[in-house]
C-alpha cells in the first residue's frame, strides 16, 4: 500500500515536471534540441517506473512507534529554526542549542549535553574561522 | 616504459611533505569513519570536501585526501564487524559473519590481522590494476564523441539502477529524481531558468554537497534516532598477530577476491558492498567442504575485506578515465574536482598527469600507511567507540552545518539540507537507494549537454546516437545490464544482501 501511494506521488511529480517543461519560453539563441526534451525523457522514465510500483508494490515497511515521530518532528523543526536563526543569533549560540537538543534526544542529561555542545561548538568555531579562514556568522544581535 | 616514468613522477608528487601529510590525514579520518558505526564513507567524504576548499588545496592534494578517506574507511569498517558484530560500513556486513565468530572463539587478533593484510594486498593490487588499465582505457576513450558519451552514461545509469538496490524500479526512480535535480537552474545553452520557481538561490543549480550531506549525513542521524543505538561500546582487542600458516592458507582467497572485487568496482553501480558480498559467496562455494564458512573461517574475513578494498581502487578507473563516477563516494570526488577546476575524463592523463599519477602513487603510500596504522593501533581506534553516541552524532551534525553553510555562505542551503535529510530518511525506509540520486545530480548536466551536442552535430537526427560501433555496443550493454538483477538474485538467495550505500 505504501508503495502505491509513493508511486502515485512520483507519477504526479513526473507529470508536473513535464508540464513545467512544456511551458518554458525559449529564445532564438537555443540549440536545435532546446531545454525541453531532456526533462521529457526523465519524466517518461519516472512515470513508467512509478506505474510499475503501482502494479507491483513491495511489502509495507515497518514504521516506528508513534512516540518516535515526536522527537523526529522536533529534530526537523529545530533544523528549520536553525537555518533561520544562524545569521541573527550567530553560529555559536544556535549550534550549541541544536547540539544540546540532539544530545538530550540521544539520551544525555541536559547539563551533559549542554557542556559537550558548548565545548565542541567553541572548538570548531575557532578552528574554522581563525584556523581555516572559513567565515561563520558571529551573530547580528551581538554586533 | 612510460608507466614507470610516470609513476616515478607521481611518487615525486606523493612524497611532497604536504601530500604525505594529506595521505596520512585521509587514511586516519577514513579509518575513524570506518570504525564508527553511523558515519558512512559518503558522508565522510562529503564532510571533508569543504575543508579542501577552505585550505585552498591544489586539486591533486584534495583528490589524495578524499581517496584516502574512501579506501581508509574500507580498512576501518572491518574492526567493529569482527569485535562487536556491528558493521562500521555496509561493505563490511559480510565480514561480521565469520569475523565475529572468530572473535567469540578468542581469535579476534588473527581475524583483525587477516583483515588488515587482505586489505593491504588487495589495495595494492588494485592500484597496479588502476595504473596499467587506466591509461589504456583513457587512450581508447579519447575518441569518444557526444553520442558515445551519452550512450556511456545511459549504460552507467542502467547498471547502477540494476545493481544499486533491491528493487530496480525504485532505483530507476531515484536515478530519475537525481537527473531532475540536475536540471534545476540556468540552462547553459539557452540561458533560460528551469525549475527555479523564482528562487534566486536555485539559479546556479543545486549544489552536490548540500544534497549529499542532507541525503546521507542528516538522514543517517534520523535513522540512528529511530534505531536508538546503545550509548557507548567497549571491546577488548587482544594481541594482533597472524601465523604464517594461516596467512598462506588464505593467500589464494585474497588474490581471487582482489581480482573479483577490482572488476566489480570498475562497473558503475556495483560498489564495495556488492564486491564483498559476491566474493564471500564465491569463496564459500569454491572451497565447499574445505572451508568452515559461517562458523569462523579466516578466509571468510579475508574474502570480503580484500574485495571491498580492491573495489575502492577499481572505482577510480571510470572516475579518472571517463569522468564517470560509479558510486556515491566517487560522485562527490568528481564534484569536488570540478569545483577545484579539474574535469576528469580521457584527457586527464595528459592534461593533469601530476594529479592522476600523484593519486596513484599516493595510494601505494596510503595502503602501507593503513597497514601500519591498523596493525598496532587497532586498540586505540576501538577505544573511540567509548565516546557516547549522544555526543558523537550531534557533533557530526554540527560539522555538516559548517560544510553546508560554507558552500555559499547562505542559510538557504541549510533549509535545502533539511529537506533532503527528510527525503533521505523516507527513501531509506522505503528501500529506495540513495546513491543514484547523487549520481543523477552530478552527471545529469553532462548527460544532457552531450545529448544536445550530438543533436546539434546531426541537426536533430536521432539515428546519430547509434551511428558508431562503440555507441551501439554501449546501448546493447545498457539493455543487457537491466536484466542482470536476475543473475544477482541467484547470489542473493543465500539470505544476504541489502545495501543502500555504495
Amino acid at each position: 500500500m505504501t508503495d502505491r501511494i509513493v508511486g502515485m506521488l512520483v507519477l504526479l511529480l513526473a507529470v508536473g515536471y513535464a508540464l513545467v517543461a512544456s511551458r518554458m519560453q525559449v529564445g532564438f539563441l537555443s540549440d536545435p534540441l532546446g531545454p525541453r526534451p531532456f526533462p521529457y525523457i526523465i519524466a517518461t522514465l519516472m512515470s513508467l517506473s512509478a506505474l510499475w510500483l503501482l502494479f507491483k508494490p513491495d511489502p509495507n515497511p515497518t514504521w516506528p512507534e508513534p512516540r518516535f515521530w515526536l522527537s523526529f518532528s522536533l529534530v526537523l523543526a529545530s533544523l528549520v529554526a536553525y537555518a533561520y536563526l544562524i545569521v541573527p543569533l550567530g553560529f555559536i549560540l544556535t549550534t550549541t542549542l541544536e547540539m544540546t537538543l540532539l544530545s538530550v534526544l540521544f539520551g544525555a542529561r541536559w547539563w551533559q549535553g549542554l557542556g559537550g555542545a558548548l565545548a565542541f561548538t567553541l572548538a570548531v568555531y575557532f578552528l574554522f574561522t581563525e584556523g581555516l579562514g572559513v567565515p561563520l556568522p558571529a551573530g547580528r544581535i551581538f554586533g | 616504459m612510460d608507466i614507470l616514468q610516470a609513476l616515478l613522477n607521481g611518487f615525486g608528487v606523493a612524497f611532497q611533505p604536504f601530500n604525505l601529510l594529506v595521505v596520512v590525514l585521509g587514511c586516519l579520518v577514513g579509518t575513524l569513519i570506518g570504525v564508527l558505526p553511523g558515519i558512512g564513507p559518503i558522508s565522510g567524504v562529503a564532510l571533508l570536501v569543504p575543508l579542501t576548499f577552505a585550505l585552498d588545496m591544489p586539486p591533486g592534494s584534495a583528490l589524495i585526501l578524499l581517496a584516502g578517506i574512501y579506501y581508509g574507511a574500507m580498512y576501518g569498517g572491518s574492526t567493529t564487524s569482527i569485535l562487536l558484530n556491528i558493521p562500521g560500513e555496509t561493505s563490511s556486513v559480510v565480514t561480521a559473519i565469520d569475523g565475529n565468530k572468530l572473535a567469540k572463539q578468542g581469535q579476534a587478533g588473527p581475524a583483525l590481522a587477516m583483515a588488515a593484510w587482505g586489505s593491504f594486498i588487495a589495495g595494492t593490487l588494485s592500484v597496479v590494476g588502476l595504473m596499467t588499465l587506466g591509461p589504456l582505457l583513457a587512450q581508447w576513450a579519447i575518441r569518444f564523441g557526444p553520442a558515445e558519451y551519452f550512450a556511456l552514461m545511459v549504460f552507467g545509469f542502467s547498471t547502477l539502477s540494476a545493481l544499486a538496490g533491491k528493487n530496480m524500479f525504485k532505483a530507476l526512480i531515484a536515478t530519475g529524481f537525481g537527473l531532475m535535480l540536475s536540471t534545476v537552474g540556468q540552462d547553459p545553452q539557452s540561458g533560460i531558468s528551469r525549475y527555479t520557481f523564482g528562487l534566486l538561490e536555485l539559479e546556479d543549480g543545486m549544489d552536490f554537497l548540500v544534497v549529499a550531506i542532507g541525503l546521507f549525513a542528516v538522514s543517517e542521524v534520523l535513522t540512528i534516532l529511530e534505531e536508538k543505538t546503545p550509548g557507548a561500546l567497549r571491546a577488548q582487542v587482544g594481541r594482533i598477530f597472524l601465523s604464517f600458516k594461516d596467512f598462506m592458507g588464505s593467500l589464494m582467497t585474497i588474490l581471487r577476491s582482489s581480482v573479483l572485487g577490482f572488476l566489480i568496482g570498475v562497473l558503475p553501480g556495483a560498489g564495495a558492498s556488492i564486491a564483498s558480498f559476491v566474493s564471500y559467496t564465491t569463496e564459500k562455494r569454491l572451497l565447499g567442504a574445505r572451508g568452515r564458512f559461517g562458523e569462523g573461517d579466516l578466509r571468510g574475513v579475508a574474502a570480503p575485506e580484500s574485495a571491498n578494498n580492491a573495489a575502492a581502487g577499481g572505482a577510480m578507473i571510470p572516475l579518472l578515465t571517463l569522468g564517470l563516477p560509479g558510486s556515491g563516494t566517487t560522485a562527490i570526488m568528481l564534484g569536488a574536482l570540478v569545483s577545484l577546476g579539474v574535469t576528469p575524463g580521457p584527457q586527464m592523463f595528459q592534461q593533469h598527469p601530476d594529479v592522476v599519477w600523484g593519486l596513484i602513487a599516493s595510494m601505494y603510500v596510503g595502503n602501507a600507511v593503513l597497514l601500519l596504522l591498523n596493525l598496532p593501533l587497532v586498540g586505540l581506534f576501538v577505544r573511540l567507540l567509548a565516546v557516547p553516541a549522544w555526543f558523537l552524532i550531534p557533533a557530526v551534525l554540527a560539522i555538516s552545518f559548517i560544510g553546508v553553510y560554507a558552500v555559499n555562505n547562505n542559510p538557504f542551503d541549510l533549509l535545502l539540507m533539511t529537506v533532503f535529510g527528510l527525503l533521505g530518511y523516507l527513501m531509506r525506509k522505503l528501500d529506495f537507494p540513495l546513491a543514484p540520486v547523487l549520481l543523477g545530480l552530478v552527471l545529469g548536466y553532462l548527460m544532457e549537454i552531450n545529448l544536445r551536442r550530438a543533436m546539434t552535430i546531426s541537426d536533430g537526427n536521432l539515428g546519430y546516437l547509434f551511428s558508431s560501433p562503440i555507441a551501439v555496443v554501449l546501448w546493447v550493454l545498457a539493455v543487457v545490464s537491466l536484466f542482470s538483477p536476475m543473475l544477482i538474485a541467484r547470489f542473493r538467495k543465500q539470505g544476504l544482501g541489502g545495501n543502500d550505500e555504495l
